[in-house]
């Protein structure tokens, strides 16, 4: 299935075979994927495309935890806070009958700008001091939305509609859902794609591949590091919005810890650093407890830990690394070494030598 | 005044608890590195092998003690088929791994033993002490000395004896260790086995007044992680000040300061944190380390 969905999609840069580089291919990929996004929610029954919607949701979300943790190598342990932040923001401002436009721009800006407080003070520390601050975000942000309960509806949590189809539109509900979550979504994921392909993204893979490089090249990593945490951020408060749009309701169970933990599993288990990989991850974020409720509910927590720890033992780049690992495989095959490798990319882990082997580099990350 | 004391006391004691496993992740980064995220979730594991034990009408400090055994052997075992192969890579993807086995120990147990919460025996009894005219209780009291006691035995075993120097050499340098002869691989098991045994017995000490469920250790790890920023990663008395610190402030705002309350109590070291890092990027009682390209 992941082969299926990635092929489409991955880029030109992508090593792969002659006719994805032809012009025309390059220009009808795109065009094919919009027709693809444009007819999708018109054949789906309402569940399927209520599932879509989800996953859309969740996809932002991931995406946002990619810009900091997958290209600027900064583990957070906090996106699912922003997305709960903005859901509230998005739940609010609702209730109040702001303008909807002005809803999501505050939706995007108030946790950008929590994001940005929070990056000022955790990334002055290097390191792996973003992920021992972030994670109390969610820890903190549970019982605080249960306090404020004058904004957030305590406990019982707060219910918004706003997404109703036009009138003579003719579609249904959850058909003018999903266009919306398409809509919304795919202008964030191509403003990230592009993001991540220029300068800024540059900036972002020098900081996470070597802080004292980066410094010496005039890049500021703290500087950048906040950056990319702030931006992550306004992305969660993003996929908030869409999850009020698509789930409707909102409480402080939203941004439980686990929720958090869950979200950073899916994302490295689609791919970090891979834009196929969070829409990935948004589909395992949804579809996988969706499977193992039908199995065994209290079975989740335990198959989603030994995916991931399995998917970092032998495919660190996560699914989107799949069929780069299965064409290295083949051509290893082909070129008569004898059997294929497990489908490791030996290049993105450093540790996978014996100790005896050991990098002479000192350990980086602890300035 | 008697409230007051009381609530330093009981601090000091949850203090403790912040402390050990706090301890036990500064032990484990300065051998391999690393912060291990799962050390609240191993510490769990193993107060249910001791609730476990107990419930075969095994004697309390029996089963806390059989808990530590198999907390050693799971801390090694740990080590040497999990992380050895991302110790000496990219830190951040080792937290990741260690983010992933705190899921999948919270997922067995909560499957094994279910999410419900589970009545752990005490090992002290319940009642209070007068001691100057102040009522404070055994289990605060108990709670503290038996940590401090595990700690003060930790320090003797790291100074006093040849094991002790041999896991020094090995945290401060592991490759000039390796060429004089050390056994590197076994003493970084030992090092995990180590650190998971300073969980277990403060999971075994708070367990009663948590009641054991799955997560029990999650809020626990996030003041031990506090407690490591504000007391800086390379010290280790500074992270069980540290510790202290936050047990007792967060006890004394949760009462005194109307706003913050017994439920946001857990933002108190988060605010102090704040500040901290503005003011001392370092923590408080760390030093600057300079890394070379």
């Amino acid at each position: 299935m992941a082969r299926v969905m990635t092929a489409p999609a991955s880029s030109p840069s992508s090593p792969s075979s002659s006719w994805r580089r032809r012009p025309w291919v390059r220009w009808a990929t795109p065009l094919l994927i919009v027709a693809v996004l444009a007819v999708l929610p018109l054949v789906g029954t309402e569940f399927q495309n209520e599932t879509l919607a989800r996953i859309g949701v969740f996809a932002v979300a991931v995406l946002g935890l990619n810009v900091v943790m997958g290209y600027t190598g900064q583990v957070s342990l906090g996106q699912i806070f922003f997305l709960g932040f903005g859901a509230y923001v998005t739940a609010y401002g609702v209730s109040q009958d702001w303008n909807i436009v002005l809803v999501f721009v505050l939706a995007c800006l108030l946790p950008a700008a929590a994001g940005l407080l929070v990056a000022l003070a955790a990334a002055r520390l290097g390191g792996l001091a973003i992920a021992m601050v972030t994670i109390a975000l969610p820890i903190v942000g549970v019982p605080l939305a249960k306090r404020l309960n004058e904004y957030t509806g305590g406990s019982q949590g707060l219910s918004a509609r706003f997404a109703e189809s036009p009138e003579g539109s003719g579609l249904y509900d959850d058909q003018w859902t999903l266009y919306l979550v398409i809509a919304i979504g795919g202008v964030v994921f191509l403003l990230t794609h592009f993001l991540v392909r220029g300068k800024y993204g540059r900036a972002f893979a020098i900081v996470k591949g070597n802080e004292n490089v980066a410094a010496s090249m005039g890049i500021s990593p703290y500087r950048y590091k906040v950056l990319a945490f702030t931006i992550a951020s306004a992305i969660g408060g993003v996929s908030g919005f869409l999850y009020m749009l698509v789930i409707q309701y909102t409480s402080p169970e939203t941004m439980s810890f686990g929720h958090s933990i869950e979200l950073l599993a899916a994302m490295v288990i689609g791919g970090a650093a891979s834009i196929v990989g969070s829409l990935l991850g948004g589909a395992f974020y949804v579809l996988v407890p969706q499977l193992t409720n039908q199995v065994d509910a209290s079975l989740t927590a335990l198959l989603q830990g030994a995916i991931l720890l399995v998917v970092l033992f032998v495919l660190p780049g996560g699914l989107a690394s799949l069929p780069r690992a299965l064409t290295r495989g083949r051509r290893r095959l082909r070129a008569g070494r004898g059997p294929a490798a497990p489908p490791t990319t030996p290049s993105s882990t450093p540790g996978s030598g014996t100790a005896a082997e050991q990098p002479e580099t000192e350990r980086q990350g602890h300035a | 005044m008697g409230e007051f004391v009381q609530l330093v006391v009981d601090g000091l004691s949850t203090g403790s608890v912040y402390a050990a496993i706090a301890l036990a992740i500064v032990l484990v980064h300065s051998a391999t590195g690393l912060v291990n995220f799962a050390q609240g979730g191993m510490a769990v594991l193993a107060a249910y092998v001791a609730w476990v034990l107990t419930n075969q009408s095994v004697p309390l400090v029996v089963a806390v003690l059989a808990s530590i055994v198999f907390s050693f052997v799971l801390g090694a075992v740990v080590e040497r088929y999990l992380m050895r192969r991302f110790e000496r890579g990219d830190p951040d993807t080792a937290v990741v791994v260690t983010i992933g086995l705190l899921t999948l120990i919270t997922g067995i147990a909560g499957w094994l033993w279910s999410y419900n919460n589970q009545q752990f025996p005490s090992l002290f009894p319940l009642d209070t002490v007068s001691f100057l005219g102040v009522s404070i209780s055994i289990r605060s009291i108990g709670t503290t000395l038996s940590i401090v006691a595990v700690m003060i035995v930790l320090q003797l075993l790291f100074v006093r004896t040849k094991l002790g120097l041999a896991l020094r050499a090995v945290a401060i340098n592991p490759q000039s260790a390796a060429f004089s002869g050390l056994p590197v691989e076994r003493l970084l098991m030992v090092g995990w086995g180590l650190a998971a045994v300073l969980g277990a017995v403060a999971g075994a000490l708070v367990a009663p007044q948590l009641t054991l469920t799955p997560g029990m250790l999650d809020n626990a790890l996030v003041y031990a992680l506090a407690a490591v920023i504000l007391g800086g990663l390379t010290s280790p008395v500074g992270v069980v000040i540290a510790a202290w610190m936050i047990g007792v402030l967060e006890n004394l705002a949760a009462v005194y300061v109307p706003f913050i309350g017994h439920d946001l109590k857990i933002a108190v070291p988060f605010i102090l944190l704040f500040v901290v890092l503005v003011v001392r990027p370092q923590g408080l009682f760390g030093r600057k380390t300079v890394v070379r390209v």
